[in-house]
């Protein structure tokens, strides 16, 4: 086995520029794989965080037929008396903050804006005392200030801002249909402009306060829903179903829905882009594994006469493949070693300053919950499964030329070429 | 300790069949120093391999040291080769990585001999074919006939019944061809080994204690020196 093990080394030593193309090889495929994975986890865990932070929370107690309905946001399904859960939500240590959320019309005039125009948009009633202790908007104030309690004032998502030529201390008209379904009309003016990293918000999304919607959509203290903090999201499904037990029959019959089954067309979308990240990730190893199984093919027709030799000599078939899987091995080790530095480097660039996908992310819905810039995650599993992965890979492809020379005759490998 | 009892060999060359061997019948002692000469294609190569249990004959039987070939799975063969056979060939077939000891020291590290005596035993006949002083080179480092020397060393190491070599001095100057021809030699006498080389060169020829000649896979003649 020393013996083996010296070759092999001599081997790669001998072949020096080839050992450093096929390493190198390896070393872009791994540091790439890397650098995407960061990338994608980091874009997943990102956009996991702002949809808890920005839509969903944690968890949501609703109304079932609310529920049912959820596109038509039918406020005559509203809950009421929702106090009595506050308290019992707060005796539980749960943040929670109620929320109606209703959709308009919101129209704008010439003088100050640019041009008379009214556009459809979803509208969130937010009580400003409690909305914090769930959601994070308070910190994306871009322009103007936080809304206050009772007033007729509004902010918006920064996106949509843009798009109607809106600034702060602008007028704004609201129509739209109060509880008993009559129609409303509601002059506010902007107060504040958010951006937050949520395009789903920055892109359509008004919030008003929540004493100033119950008043003018007659909603008699009701709210249509009710927004919890867990301390742990990842774990929601779970804590919702005990919190459920506990409260039992002070929910009335509303429940308790999870962030998972709130947006389940994230966590499916999110499933689906890790499968079609799988393949990207596969595509990038295949490649490098093609670059390794040339060199490996190489190494063992140029040399035929010497694998002919150390079996003349009574090297066992399974002694020669040894030393050739020892070399791949070699080029294994430095290639995914030089790899996973590369990943490194580049993951120290995508974790600190990121890509800012804003001019994209503005324009077209991808299903990801990032506005602007996307960073990676240091994942150092991911890197010793590449450095695992990169040996395994070229030792398996190492296998297919090794066993081609093997199948030659001895006195066919002999032969003068 | 050699027997060859109408040994036959078929190659197919594309569509043509090649008989390489037409039944050849050969008794080699212990201690001979035996040249198979011939013309290109006569079956001098083909003969080497199959004595080498580097390859199999059609039809007939090879005998080793009491071992009947045709009946030998691979790994035996290949157990065969590396306790009794050494081979030296045409162009030395040395590693090129690695130094002139360590191409002969792998051959016992095969044997899994103790590192001790691997080191004597490389060293000693590293000395005996004359590359005492040489044994860090690497094959680059060494002219054509030194190279030939290691691979006598390396066939020799082990203490072989058997030495085959394949045209042994081809690749070298008729003077250093002669060289290598009469270390063989000593070494024959000293340790008695067979050898057993292929060669059509007279002068090669002439160094062989019998010699017997091929012909269209045919033996031509089988002559001793002195009988």
């Amino acid at each position: 086995m020393k013996f083996l093990i010296i070759l092999a080394w001599k081997n790669l030593s001998r072949y020096r520029k080839r050992t450093i193309i096929t390493a190198a090889a390896l070393a872009f495929g791994l540091g790439l794989y890397i650098f995407m994975d960061s990338m994608l986890v980091g874009l997943e865990v990102d956009s996991e965080r702002n949809l808890i932070w920005f839509e969903t929370s944690s968890a949501r107690i609703m109304n079932k037929d609310y529920w049912a309905e959820k596109d038509t946001l039918p406020l005559k399904y509203a809950l009421d008396n929702t106090n009595e859960l506050m308290e019992r939500l707060d005796k539980e240590g749960i943040a929670a903050t109620p929320r109606t959320v209703f959709s308009g019309e919101i129209i704008m005039m010439k003088d100050p804006y640019l041009e008379d125009g009214s556009m459809f948009t979803k509208i969130f009633a937010i009580d400003p005392a409690t909305d914090e202790n769930v959601f994070e908007f308070k910190k994306t104030i871009e322009a103007g200030r936080y809304l206050e309690p009772g007033e007729d004032g509004v902010m918006l998502g920064s996106w949509l801002a843009e798009d109607i030529g809106a600034e702060v201390g602008f007028p704004l008209t609201i129509i739209t249909r109060g509880r008993d379904g009559y129609k409303q009309t509601i002059d506010v003016e902007i107060v504040g402009i958010i951006n937050c990293p949520n395009p789903y918000i920055n892109r359509a999304s008004m919030f008003i306060p929540l004493d100033t919607a119950d008043y003018y959509l007659a909603m008699e203290g009701g709210v249509t829903e009710i927004n919890l903090k867990y301390t742990d999201y990842t774990k929601a499904e779970t804590v919702s179903m005990e919190l459920e037990e506990k409260l039992g029959k002070d929910l009335n019959g509303w429940v308790i829905l999870p962030w998972q089954i709130l947006a389940k067309d994230f966590v499916s979308l999110a499933e689906m882009k890790r499968g079609s990240s799988s393949i990207f990730l596969l595509l990038v190893f295949v490649i490098a594994a093609v670059g390794v199984s040339n060199t490996m093919l190489m190494a063992v027709f140029e040399r035929e006469r010497e694998l002919g030799m150390m079996r003349a000599m009574g090297m066992k078939d399974s002694q020669v493949k040894t030393a050739f899987f020892l070399e791949a091995t070699g080029i294994g080790v430095i290639g995914s070693i030089f790899g996973i530095i590369l990943g490194i480097g580049l993951n120290f660039w995508i974790v600190n300053y990121g890509i800012d996908y804003s001019f994209m992310m503005r324009e077209i819905d991808v299903g990801y919950r990032i506005a602007g810039v996307a960073r990676g995650v240091w994942n150092f599993d991911t890197m010793i499964q590449a450095l695992i992965l990169g040996v395994i890979m070229t030792v398996g492809v190492a296998y297919f030329p090794i066993r081609r020379g093997l199948k030659l005759e001895i006195t066919e490998c002999l032969k003068d070429k | 300790m050699i027997t060859v009892k109408d040994v036959k060999k078929i190659y197919q060359a594309g569509e043509t069949e090649v008989k390489a061997l037409r039944g050849i019948n050969l008794s080699i002692d212990k201690g001979e120093f035996m040249s198979i000469a011939g013309p290109s294609g006569s079956g001098k190569t083909t003969l080497l391999n199959l004595i080498g249990c580097l390859d199999k004959a059609d039809s007939g039987e090879i005998t080793v040291d009491g071992v009947t070939i045709k009946k030998q799975k691979k790994k035996e063969l290949a157990l065969l080769r590396r306790g009794r056979i050494g081979f030296i060939f045409q162009s030395f077939n040395l590693i090129p990585v690695l130094s002139a000891y360590e191409n002969v020291s792998f051959v016992l590290s095969l044997l899994n001999l103790p590192e001790a005596e691997v080191k004597k035993r490389t060293e000693d006949i590293l000395t005996e074919v004359g590359l005492g002083d040489m044994m860090d080179r690497r094959p680059n480092q060494l002219s054509g006939g030194q190279q030939q020397r290691v691979a006598i060393a390396r066939a020799l190491v082990k203490n072989p019944l058997l030495v085959l070599a394949d045209e042994p001095t081809a690749n070298l100057d008729s003077k250093t061809g002669e060289d290598i021809l009469k270390l063989m030699r000593d070494l024959n006498r000293k340790h008695n080994t067979t050898f057993i080389f292929s060669t059509h060169d007279p002068m090669v020829m002439d160094f062989a204690d019998r010699l017997v000649l091929l012909h269209d896979g045919e033996i031509q003649s089988d002559k001793k020196k002195g009988a």
